[in-house]
């Protein structure tokens, strides 16, 4: 959108009305800011904030929150810039007419992408105030210094923000292909007031206090409640439909099919439980859904005896036949995001002919991770025009990436218009489990040669998993198979180590796996570097040489980021003696994730033979953040991350029954309880002078491998799958 | 029928009748702090008390409630706006990230804490290990337990 469209619809919406806005324009593609993964607009992604006329500063909060809490961060460099306190900006979070496309919330890429635009809007609007101040005053603009929530003069004089605006409409563009104006938040050498420092959450007593609205929580009048049968797999096909008695229930309202999609509506949520229950499908699948099944399909081993795999990472001087010091296969299973919230959506349709609050055909509330996608897929499912639908997001309970596609909307839009009332859908657990697109399962074979210094003379690792970002539906079908040739960078992550050898090769083959998968935290991060990880442990071990010193020299000098990493965690967890006595084993390992975030991390468990339970007693972490915007809630992801490692190697056991996902609840999927909860020591390494790296799926990388690794030093017992049960070890 | 919720009698109309005191609660009443996560008593994110004891209430009847004394998160907080220790505490070591499940936390704490105003590490294992928080907060949770009792017993 160019500039002035911009302004004339950034008018129209009512966002400006008065005071000073700034309009931002991304001309640099290499700013990953783009619209939603699937459709993006390299013109489109923004940074808006505003000083009202009464003085307030607005911005709009472009991520979607979902307890990562990266506005507050965003807040926090809108503030510094502007010499404000974060508690003074009011954040707000705009529907998708509101604003310009914005990017999906994904890949922990929120103050990565997003801070240095959110630091140049605010600059520029500073720079700006500074300039009317001195046409005010009538004096030049070095002599007017800044001052909280203003500027001062040199002879004392103090000018508020609110003294330079007023109903007058002032626009401030800055164009990134100009230079940027001083830039406080990555002055490494300012006393920074507001970056770097901790903030809770802005909106933190709700959050106590019940007050907190997610997408299930919208207040509506005249509400219906729907729910749609979730197939086991989303290409399953109805053989047989049996809707018997459906009709009979209390509170029945309409019984909705539509090819494939079958629901319910009805005027009370336990009526729709009830309704749901006499619906009985028999389903066509496409292929047989079952663990046998999966196994085959990822058998990493039986693909490498074939060949080369279908993509190459890195091929460096590779050679095949080589006396192989380890030569292990790994096997990661499935696993599901779990999120505490069950997905929710509510739908309403309106007459636009009739004088309305909104000239939309359609309004969606969800929380969701990528709006501007869900817009786009309501608008091709209903036939509307995507100016027609609007999406108001919510607060989300919890996404891991599990929160991205046109689902739970799809079944509030088409039960709301066959109603033709507002209708709000709820996913139960079971659906969550079905539904939610889990990571996929992966076989990973890695071989490690030495030569006769001890150093890696060969690296050659193979792996199997299903697709994650090109995964079905994903894409429109036409376009699937063209971006399957291409690399899935959900796939990649985490497969190039940090360790250096002359002889190498990295390759992989995705597949189409029975069950419906997507991106889980991390993504192939943690299966790939727990194979790693786990590797280089043993061949350590088996040197008997340790295995953090090990490490350090296979990197050949590279990666100083890492190794600093590794370095502290093995001081910090030595501040904790390892309990005496059989069964206790103190583990490491560390990882990068996405090139940019560097993480290391211990871990301490005890093999406990009277609970027969492997019990995590105590972590530590060293996570190179770049620059810490908000140290207390980059701790609290890497402590989130530290959870989901436990559950990861320990206890997530996703089971695929036949022809149909068996993990139903919480209680056939075993999650990190409170018991389960080892002790924390954490360092974030902050580097002033490097843009922030994002933490939300950093040190799950290194988690599960530290855990196995301590297991192997406890036991003798070297993982070979995950989740590991005690039965395993013993 | 009529609830007694957070002190204030409700009336709960015909067609909800047949309803959980979950779905009352958040649907019909509009008392949305209870939320919805398993709804099979696993997770303790609808946890509320029922004549002070906690209850999960995506499991209890209405009908089961009906003139009972009901406690949900939004009745813990004293009229002027004054935060329970536990709400203090939870924002003083910012625990809540996506914070689905905290208003469970928070009322089997106080189930605990009504119980065992000292609690050590192993009593809140045993009482916290129903309520799940994907987000992993626990060690969060643990410390403000502890902190909001040391509150409490001072008050006392």
């Amino acid at each position: 959108m160019a500039g002035l469209s911009r302004r004339k619809f950034l008018i129209a919406t009512g966002w400006i009305a008065g005071g000073a806005t700034v309009l931002y324009t991304l001309r640099n593609k290499a700013i990953s800011v783009a619209p939603t993964i699937i459709f993006p607009d390299a013109e489109s992604g923004a940074a808006w904030l505003q000083i009202r006329p009464d003085g307030v500063c607005r911005m709009f909060f472009a991520r979607m929150d979902m307890g990562q809490n990266a506005n507050t961060g965003l807040a926090q460099i809108v503030a510094e810039e502007l010499n404000l306190k974060v508690q003074d900006i009011e954040g707000v979070t705009p529907s998708t007419s509101d604003v310009p496309p914005i990017a999906v919330t994904a890949g922990s890429m929120s103050l990565t992408a997003f801070s240095r635009p959110t630091a140049i809007a605010a600059a520029t609007l500073r720079e700006s105030m500074r300039a009317r101040a001195a046409i005010k005053l009538g004096i030049p603009g070095s002599d007017i210094l800044d001052d909280a929530g203003g500027f001062q003069t040199t002879d004392g004089r103090k000018v508020k923000y609110a003294d330079l605006v007023d109903q007058t409409n002032v626009m401030v563009e800055f164009d990134d292909s100009k230079p940027a104006p001083n830039l406080y938040t990555f002055d490494a050498n300012r006393d920074k007031k507001q970056v770097g420092h901790d903030v809770t959450p802005l909106d933190i007593r709700a959050l106590v206090t019940g007050g907190a609205v997610y997408t299930a929580d919208v207040p509506m009048q005249n509400l219906l409640f729907g729910r749609a049968i979730q197939p086991p797999v989303r290409n399953a096909r109805i053989a047989k439909l049996d809707t018997t008695g459906v009709s009979d229930t209390k509170g029945f309202v309409k019984l909705v099919q539509q090819d494939e999609f079958v629901g319910v509506v009805c005027k009370t949520p336990s009526a729709v439980d009830a309704a749901m229950a006499k619906i009985s499908v028999t389903w066509d699948l496409q292929q047989p859904i079952n663990q046998q099944e999966i196994d085959r399909l990822v058998d990493v081993d039986a693909e490498m005896a074939l060949g080369d795999l279908e993509h190459i990472l890195l091929d460096e001087a590779h050679r095949k036949d080589v006396d192989w010091a380890i030569d292990l296969r790994f096997d990661v299973q499935t696993q599901t995001h779990a999120a505490q919230e069950p997905r929710a959506a509510i739908a309403r349709f309106n007459d636009v002919d009739n004088e309305g609050e909104t000239d939309h055909g359609l309004e969606i509330w969800t929380g969701t991770q990528d709006p501007f996608g869900i817009k786009r897929f309501a608008a091709m499912d209903t036939g509307l025009s995507e100016d027609d639908v609007v999406v108001y997001p919510q607060r989300l309970g919890g996404g891991f990436g599990g929160r991205e596609h046109y689902e739970v909307e799809r079944d509030a839009v088409r039960l709301a218009r066959a109603v033709k009332q507002t209708v709000k859908v709820q996913w139960t657990r079971q659906d969550e489990f079905t539904a939610s697109r889990s990571r996929p399962a992966s076989a990973h074979r890695l071989r490690i040669a030495t030569d006769d210094a001890g150093n890696l003379s060969d690296w050659w690792y193979g792996y199997v998993t299903g697709h994650v970002v090109f995964a079905r539906e994903r894409l429109p079908g036409w376009l699937l198979p063209v971006a399957r040739m291409a690399e899935d960078m959900g796939v990649v992550k985490g497969a190039l180590s940090p360790y250096s050898a002359p002889h190498q090769r990295v390759e992989y083959k995705d597949v189409d796996l029975p069950i419906d998968l997507g991106v889980w935290r991390s993504l192939n991060g943690a299966p790939a570097i727990f194979a790693i990880e786990s590797a280089m442990d043993e061949l350590a071990q088996q040197k008997n040489i340790d295995p953090v010193d090990f490490k350090i020299t296979q990197m050949n000098g590279g990666h100083p980021r890492l190794k600093n990493c590794l370095q502290r965690v093995a001081a910090l967890s030595a501040k904790t003696p390892l309990p005496e006595g059989a069964g206790y084993g103190r583990g490491f390992a560390c990882g990068i994730y996405d090139k940019r975030c560097y993480v290391a991390v211990s871990a301490d468990i005890h093999i406990d033979h009277e609970t027969q339970k492997i019990k995590v007693l105590h972590m530590t972490c060293a996570q190179d953040v770049g620059m810490a915007v908000n140290p207390g809630q980059l701790r609290a992801q890497i402590e989130s991350n530290l959870a989901w490692s436990v559950g990861m190697a320990l206890l997530e056991r996703f089971e695929v029954g036949d022809n149909a996902i068996q993990s139903a609840n919480f209680d056939n999927y075993s999650i990190v309880r409170m018991a389960d909860m080892p002790s924390l020591d954490i360092e974030i390494v902050d580097q002033p002078n490097i843009p922030p790296a994002g933490a939300g799926e950093v040190a799950l990388v290194a988690g599960p491998p530290a855990i196995a690794n301590a297991i192997r030093a406890a036991s003798g017992f070297r993982a070979l799958s995950l989740p590991i049960s005690f039965e395993d070890v013993v | 029928m009529k609830l007694n919720i957070n002190g204030v009698e409700r009336q709960v109309a015909t067609d909800w009748q047949d309803e959980t005191l979950l779905t009352v609660l958040r649907d019909h009443l509009g008392l949305s702090g209870t939320r919805f996560s398993c709804g099979i008593g696993q997770c303790g994110a609808c946890l509320v008390h029922v004549e002070g004891s906690p209850v999960t209430s995506c499991l209890m009847s209405v009908k089961d409630a009906a003139n009972k004394n009901i406690l949900t998160i939004e009745g813990l907080a004293a009229e002027d706006g004054t935060l329970h220790p536990l709400q203090q505490a939870w924002i003083d070591d910012s625990v809540p990230q996506c914070g689905y499940c905290q208003s469970g936390q928070i009322m089997q704490a106080l189930a605990l804490l009504e119980t065992t105003p000292d609690p050590d590490d192993a009593d809140i294992d045993q009482a916290m290990n129903g309520n799940l928080c994907r987000c992993g907060t626990y060690d969060r949770i643990r410390k403000s337990i502890k902190n909001a009792a040391i509150v409490m017993r001072e008050a006392n």
